[in-house]
């Protein structure tokens, strides 16, 4: 069986677009043929799992049971890759959890593969959250995330300053997810069907739908546009998953 | 089945004869097939809708709810050609859409056969345009429209290479009879006795070179 990997998705503060990433992560997924399951710490309601209810649970991350579920599992189940889509300004907090249970010690270890998506707030304040971060990114993968998704202006800090920032963490990967069309990202929401489903014009059953053609071509577009930024830092090596013939978007 | 054609008549320019071509190509298709749908994306040039206002709808494309109204209706295999008379003010956002929307590869998945008809004149930003379309468009889609009246034989030897339409140059007098909001090319030709005026002649020829390209464009696909 594959080295199991985690990649947890987290943010300093809410409404930065955390779980859209996490969904491109799943739709990326998918479309390369890796088995992914999710975890979706908005409990209880959640709100990763409304777009993938199939593979997604949701857990109360603070809750010994759920850890168990989470982590006791991941070297015996299939799929191998696992996504935790963490509330927001629980992040810091969730890695100290995973270094209480030795997780990151077994990172450290090369026993588990472990990325953090970091998706990054517009104020100040995440700068912080990078500094705690830090500490815990030994032998880790992270990726600093700037949502662009709804516009978004960031950095209007010094740029020296935030590149001490961002050089704390050895290895540290800058990502962009660039904008998307408004009336199209609220399609999606409505429609509450992976981005991959509503481009292929599809509902959450599979079944043929009628959303618009100009806004399933947006959403087509950034998508591309987001999935090359994961085949850059080559997100399926890195789970140790190689591609199983032409992703489903290149047919 | 036979693809559903969309003409996008196109320039950058003002002035360039856009809808005068639109008009045509509608009134010819109107003839040939009984039913036509043409879109008129202008702001203040003389409107396709004031000349065609049965068969001519309204766009704009300035907002993604416009896009959406426009390009899901043109997007239909409903076997009913369409015109489209884009404003010049509208060429670059109109293309810069279709490429990321993903157009021409969503046309071809659907049947539907679009053809880029550009009016060109001697100048840079016709020059520009013409480029831009050239890099996206595949030459069997893109024809080139020598209005005699605005390229005065001036027309780049480049763009003679690849398909050209031809649309004669009028005399002042009779492009003034023309461009009255009543008139009718079909209707012109049905009542005409003689059809050797002047007049008579250009609209044949003009609804022949439409036909002609119909034509080819059949061929192409089958």
């Amino acid at each position: 069986m594959a080295k199991p990997a985690v990649i947890v998705v987290g943010a300093d503060k809410g409404g930065v677009g955390k779980t859209t990433v996490s969904r491109t992560l799943l739709d990326y997924f998918n479309a390369n043929n890796v088995p992914t399951r999710a975890f979706d710490t908005e409990s209880p309601r959640g709100t990763l799992k409304r777009f993938h209810p199939d593979i997604t649970e949701i857990v109360d991350m603070t809750a010994t049971p759920d850890q168990m579920k989470i982590f006791d599992t991941l070297n015996t189940v299939s799929p191998s890759v696992t996504v935790i889509d963490v509330r927001a300004g629980l992040m810091s907090p969730s890695l100290a959890a995973l270094r209480d249970i030795g997780f990151l010690d077994a990172a450290k270890n090369g026993q588990i593969t472990f990325a953090v998506f970091h998706i990054l707030g517009s104020s100040i304040a995440s700068l912080d959250e990078i500094a705690e971060t830090a500490n815990f990114m030994t032998g880790a993968k992270y990726f600093l995330v700037k949502n662009f998704i709804n516009n978004t202006s960031f950095f209007e800090w010094d740029q020296a300053t935030y590149a001490s920032y961002f050089h704390r963490i050895k290895d540290a990967t800058e990502l962009t997810i660039p904008k998307l069309n408004e009336m199209a990202y609220e399609q999606v929401e409505v429609a509450s069907v992976p981005f991959l489903k509503f481009v292929a014009n599809k509902g959450s059953h599979d079944q043929a739908a009628n959303y618009s053609f100009v806004l399933r071509g947006y959403v087509r577009h950034w998508l591309a546009n987001v999935w090359s930024e994961f085949d850059r830092i080559k997100l399926t090596e890195i789970v140790g998953s190689s591609k199983m013939g032409a992703r489903s978007d290149e047919k | 089945m036979t693809a559903t054609p969309v003409y996008i008549v196109c320039s950058p320019r003002p002035q360039a004869g856009k809808t005068l071509v639109a008009r045509l190509l509608s009134e010819f298709l109107l003839l040939k097939d009984g039913t036509v749908v043409a879109f008129d994306i202008n702001l203040k040039e003389p409107s396709l809708l004031d000349y065609l206002p049965g068969i001519t709808e309204t766009a704009e494309i300035d907002d993604t709810y416009g896009k959406m109204q426009l390009m899901d209706r043109v997007i239909l295999d409903d076997g009913i050609a369409k015109v489209l008379d884009l404003g010049f003010h509208a060429f670059d956002e109109f293309f810069k859409m279709s490429d990321e929307i993903g157009f021409l590869k969503e046309a071809a998945r659907r049947n539907i056969a679009p053809i880029v008809l550009f009016l060109a004149s001697p100048d840079r930003v016709s020059a520009r345009g013409h480029e831009l379309l050239r890099q996206h468009i595949p030459p069997s889609q893109l024809i080139v429209v020598d209005n005699e009246y605005v390229v005065r034989g001036e027309l780049p030897l480049a763009w003679a290479r690849g398909r050209l339409l031809s649309i004669g140059a009028l005399p002042t007098f009779l492009k003034t009879y023309i461009d009255r909001q009543n008139f009718s090319f079909t209707d012109y030709l049905r009542q005409e006795k003689d059809s050797s005026t002047e007049l008579h002649e250009w609209i044949r020829k003009s609804y022949l070179s439409f036909r002609d390209l119909d034509q080819h464009l059949v061929l192409l696909r089958s």
